[in-house]
């Protein structure tokens, strides 16, 4: 095998394999951070003081870090508490930690746009929080969440890449290991940013639809 | 309607009194403003107590502390022998015993009217649905719309929307009914049903506390009307005493303003 191989269509078909990492790194910290976004958001909306400083504190450190220190935090911060190297489940369990703490913060906003009398309506009737968040709150504040929700499961896509940097090969590392192979970096990363665009760009159009129509929808 | 509870003991105290809303020294504050002063009143089951006063003046934050939308810092609230400010399973109760009805009507957007008027009677009576669709088609009819009861919210006027919010509350089957200004925010023409609808109620002999400006409504119906400004309860009297021979200055300056 001689050292540089031309970038052919086996190269380029290796780097659109590797996407498939990328949807499934995105998918399960999607799916995670879906569960411990609810948590958080619930928590946030909480009637106790503690519950709501906790899921605070939780999204303040998630967003005031970068999501590469998460990741390197995370990573490292296994190996030191006995876990074996694993990039795999460091970059699902800092990315999913990541998702949580955004989508909490974005769950927590809708939950609070559903107008006060809902709730104080609901109460009246007896309903205690389980059922009144059940039946009345979380369907209406789910309706205002779709289309930030999707806007964030871009961002996620595209943050997957850093994990790329933890040495998991997705998208982005697949693309560095065939530079490496091809020195044909142009060409490699034009291919590995097509293939994002290709996953991200119909999600944005999605969420800027659906966005339209509820802002259209509210304003009847 | 009580005799027909002779199987209650004697130590049970609920529901039996015919005192039904006691407050007692309630004092409430937002931070540091004083929202209500050493508010004093009882109300006696099948009592029509109507409330007015200017803007601001507590009404709303009275009406809410007796079925604790608002809590209290000092003082007592008993509804129906059960002590709100024992907390714990009382609220529950009382809530459950307790209608309300707001200005803005607060139907649920995402629920038909019916679904509406079952929820609560499922989800806390635990009802079944059936029997609870039967109660709901009933007071839909009681306040004149059953024909609408497969409908969403939006879909109905102003006036439809709140007869739907009193059927919501009357599904509870409540003992108490509380109105926080119900025809404040209808168009005038749909004032006249949804009072209507209110009379109805206080003939059948419904304990009610109404926030409201509607003065005819008040002389018609109430047995006590309510003066509160600044938070605190100025005059009280029956409608005649109250419209006819009003004693404080302010209370005749706000019945100046508003008749
Ligand atoms: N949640 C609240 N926080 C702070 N102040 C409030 C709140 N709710 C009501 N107030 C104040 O308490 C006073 C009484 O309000 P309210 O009971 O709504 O009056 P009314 O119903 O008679 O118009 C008003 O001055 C109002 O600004
Ligand atoms: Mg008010």
């Amino acid at each position: 095998m001689p050292l540089i191989r031309p970038f052919g269509f086996n190269e380029f078909w290796i780097i659109v394999l590797a996407a498939q990492w990328t949807i499934a790194l995105s998918a399960i910290a999607f799916a995670g951070g879906g569960i411990g976004g609810l948590l958080i958001a619930l928590l946030r909306v909480s009637d106790t003081k503690w519950p709501r400083l906790i899921a605070t504190g939780f999204i303040r450190v998630f967003q005031g870090t970068p999501l590469l220190m998460q990741l390197f935090l995370v990573f490292f911060g296994m190996n030191i508490f006995g876990f074996a190297i694993n990039p795999w489940l460091a970059a699902t369990v800092a990315l999913t930690l990541h998702a949580s703490a955004f989508l909490g913060e974005i769950w927590r906003g809708c939950i609070e746009a559903v107008p006060s009398g809902q709730r104080e309506a609901a109460t009246a009737l007896g309903l205690r929080y389980y059922n009144r968040m059940r039946y009345i709150i979380l369907p209406q504040a789910s309706k205002i969440a779709v289309a930030p929700t999707v806007g964030f499961l871009v961002q996620l896509i595209k943050g997957t890449s850093l994990a790329a940097i933890i040495g998991f090969t997705e998208l982005t590392r697949q693309g560095q290991i065939i530079n490496n192979a091809t020195f044909s970096p142009f060409l490699v990363f034009s291919t590995v940013a097509a293939i994002y665009f290709v996953l991200c760009w119909p999600l944005s159009v999605l969420a800027r639809r659906m966005e339209l129509r509820f802002s259209r929808a509210t304003a009847r | 309607m009580t005799e027909v509870n002779g199987s209650a003991s004697p130590a049970d105290v609920h529901g039996t009194s015919d005192l039904v809303v006691r407050m007692e020294g309630v004092n409430k504050w937002y931070g540091d403003f004083h929202a209500l002063k050493d508010i004093e009143l009882s109300v006696n089951r099948g009592e029509r107590i109507v409330i007015c006063g200017p803007s601001g003046s507590g009404k709303s934050t009275l009406i809410r502390c007796i079925n604790q939308l608002e809590t209290i810092q000092r003082g007592r609230v008993v509804v129906d022998g059960h002590d709100l400010t024992a907390g714990g399973k009382n609220v529950d109760i009382v809530r459950q015993e307790t209608g309300m009805v707001f200005q803005q009507f607060n139907l649920f957007p995402h629920m038909t009217v019916l679904e509406n008027c079952t929820l609560a009677p499922m989800k806390v009576r635990g009802i079944s649905r059936a029997e609870a669709e039967k109660t709901a088609r009933k007071f839909l009819e009681r306040v004149r719309i059953p024909e609408q009861a497969e409908k969403y919210p939006a879909q109905l006027s102003g006036g439809q929307q709140q007869r739907v919010a009193i059927a919501r509350a009357l599904c509870m089957n409540p003992k108490i009914m509380l109105f926080d200004e119900p025809t404040s925010a209808l168009d005038p023409e749909m004032v006249k049903e949804v009072l209507d609808t209110m009379i109805d109620l206080a003939r059948e002999g419904m304990t009610m506390l109404c926030v409201t400006h509607e003065m005819g409504f008040a002389r018609q119906v109430a047995d006590r009307v309510i003066f509160m400004d600044l938070g605190e309860i100025i005059e009280t009297g029956t409608p005649k005493d109250f419209f006819g021979n009003p004693k404080n200055e302010r209370l005749k300056n706000f019945l100046g303003q508003i008749s």
